[in-house]
């Protein structure tokens, strides 16, 4: 007896650390932290409170950390908005193109604007749309706006546009509220012009210029821009009129390609009377 | 000086318990209160382990592995962990701290870098069983995760743990 109790004395360090660990053991294997008795309640509420009394001491450690992290987040956000916003204004301008595109009376071809040219003041833009989309040399483009030019050639998936922001181009116009034809051109700038109304018509500031029926070229009643200034020429019989067009050439990215093609024998006695024209010019 | 103020070997005793009980607590609240204050990197030094070794080293094997259950325990209710893995651990880390307890010669030991050993070989045992009970139930790669936390915490309590040295240095000759 009196061995066993030697023994015990002898190592009774590892005889208690051995009985601890059980214990220990035993707590971690029942242990559910869910379960919260009463005293480790009041022991967590007493804890609470002094993490409360001693809240207002500044952390710049974790300051810095959650100052990075908003910055980060600030920055993520400020582009959701930027990509949120651009995504608006193209929802609206395409729910505008297909409002326009059930509408319209022609049968259209919608296209995105895939590139933009200037050549010596004539401006031409490049489509993702070709012959094998049904696109035809000459056939007219336009956006839900108004005018912006003719096919002038095109390859088997893209087509090249002649834009009417181009010196050599010229549209037979009707002001829409007075009926009086007269010329669109474009000589440089932001306005076109209103050629060939005397001066003695009645043209006023705000009324809409569209393409009227004396055109081959261009199918009638497509709205190209309002009248923004009418000056009176002395030296002359006729207006000096500033047209804004309606289509932004600068931001174009959407058009549609009108599936209608000039009239052949039209163009042909044009053609024929524009060559006497120039015939007798010359004797 | 006067006999007035001589204390029996009980109230000594008494006195130096409570001591334990105020240090066990305060070290407690600390860590769970002012935890953000003193961390690097999200590492803070293992008070309570440091003083489990005192206690071990200044009272003997036995007394610091039943004070390490105890003060874990407590820890164990007021962190919210899971309770029995701070009173298991606490008392390994007592255990460990235990071997470098010799009778008559204390105050020499926590004087000197066998202090620090006792803190650096007990944070190690420590943190091996209560990191393997952290993240058993985990994908986390045991080894790699001690090696970053575990050795790196056990570093930190070491070079806190110089304090409690500096404290006995001017006291070592007290043992003499």
């Amino acid at each position: 007896m009196s061995r066993i109790g030697a023994i015990i004395s002898r190592f009774k360090e590892v005889i208690v650390f051995t009985g601890l660990v059980l214990v220990s053991l035993i707590f971690i294997s029942n242990g559910n932290l869910s379960q919260m008795g009463g005293f480790r309640t009041i022991v967590i509420g007493g804890i609470g409170w002094f993490e409360r009394a001693f809240s207002w001491i500044p952390n710049p450690g974790a300051l810095q950390s959650e100052n990075r992290a908003l910055r980060q987040l600030n920055l993520q956000l400020s582009t959701e908005v930027t990509r949120m916003r651009k995504a608006m204004i193209e929802n609206e301008r395409l729910r505008e193109m297909i409002e326009f595109k059930k509408k319209s009376p022609n049968s259209l071809i919608s296209s995105e604007v895939v590139g933009k040219t200037s050549i010596e003041m004539r401006n031409y833009i490049t489509i993702d749309r070709g012959g094998a989309d049904g696109i035809k040399k000459g056939m007219p483009v336009r956006t839900d706006a108004g005018l912006v030019g003719v096919v002038l050639g095109y390859s088997q998936n893209y087509s090249i546009i002649e834009v009417i922001r181009n010196r050599n181009v010229k549209i037979s116009a009707v002001v829409q509220r007075t009926g009086y034809n007269g010329i669109v051109v474009w000589e440089e700038g932001e306005y076109f012009y209103l050629n060939n109304i005397p001066s003695s018509f009645d043209v006023q500031k705000g009324d809409v210029v569209l393409t009227s029926n004396y055109s081959n070229k261009y199918p009638v009643d497509i709205p190209i821009g309002e009248i923004v200034d009418v000056r009176n020429d002395p030296s002359t019989l006729f207006h000096k009129i500033y047209i804004k067009p309606f289509v932004n050439f600068n931001t174009i990215s959407e058009v549609f390609v009108i599936q209608q093609v000039p009239d052949p024998e039209r163009t042909r006695l044009i053609k024929q009377i524009e060559n006497y024209l120039e015939d007798i010019e010359k004797q | 000086m006067p006999r007035f103020f001589e204390r029996s070997p009980r109230e000594k005793q008494i006195i130096k318990i409570s001591a334990y009980i105020i240090a066990a607590v305060t070290f407690s609240i600390i860590h769970v209160v002012l935890l953000d204050l003193i961390s690097i990197n999200g590492l803070m030094p293992n008070l309570l382990l440091i003083l489990c070794v005192w206690i071990s080293i200044s009272e003997g094997q036995l007394i610091g592995i039943i004070a390490g259950f105890a003060i874990g325990l407590f820890f164990d209710y007021v962190s919210g962990d899971l309770i029995g893995t701070n009173a298991l651990t606490k008392m390994i880390a007592a255990f460990i701290a235990g071997y470098f307890y010799r009778e008559g010669k204390v105050r020499q030991t926590m004087a000197s870098y066998r202090f620090l050993l006792a803190v650096f070989l007990a944070s190690i045992g420590h943190n091996l069983i209560y990191y393997f009970l952290y993240i058993k139930s985990t994908e986390i790669d045991y080894i790699s995760f001690f090696i970053k936390y575990g050795l790196a915490e056990s570093v930190y309590t070491t070079v806190v743990s110089l304090i409690g040295m500096l404290i006995n240095m001017p006291r070592r000759e007290l043992d003499r």
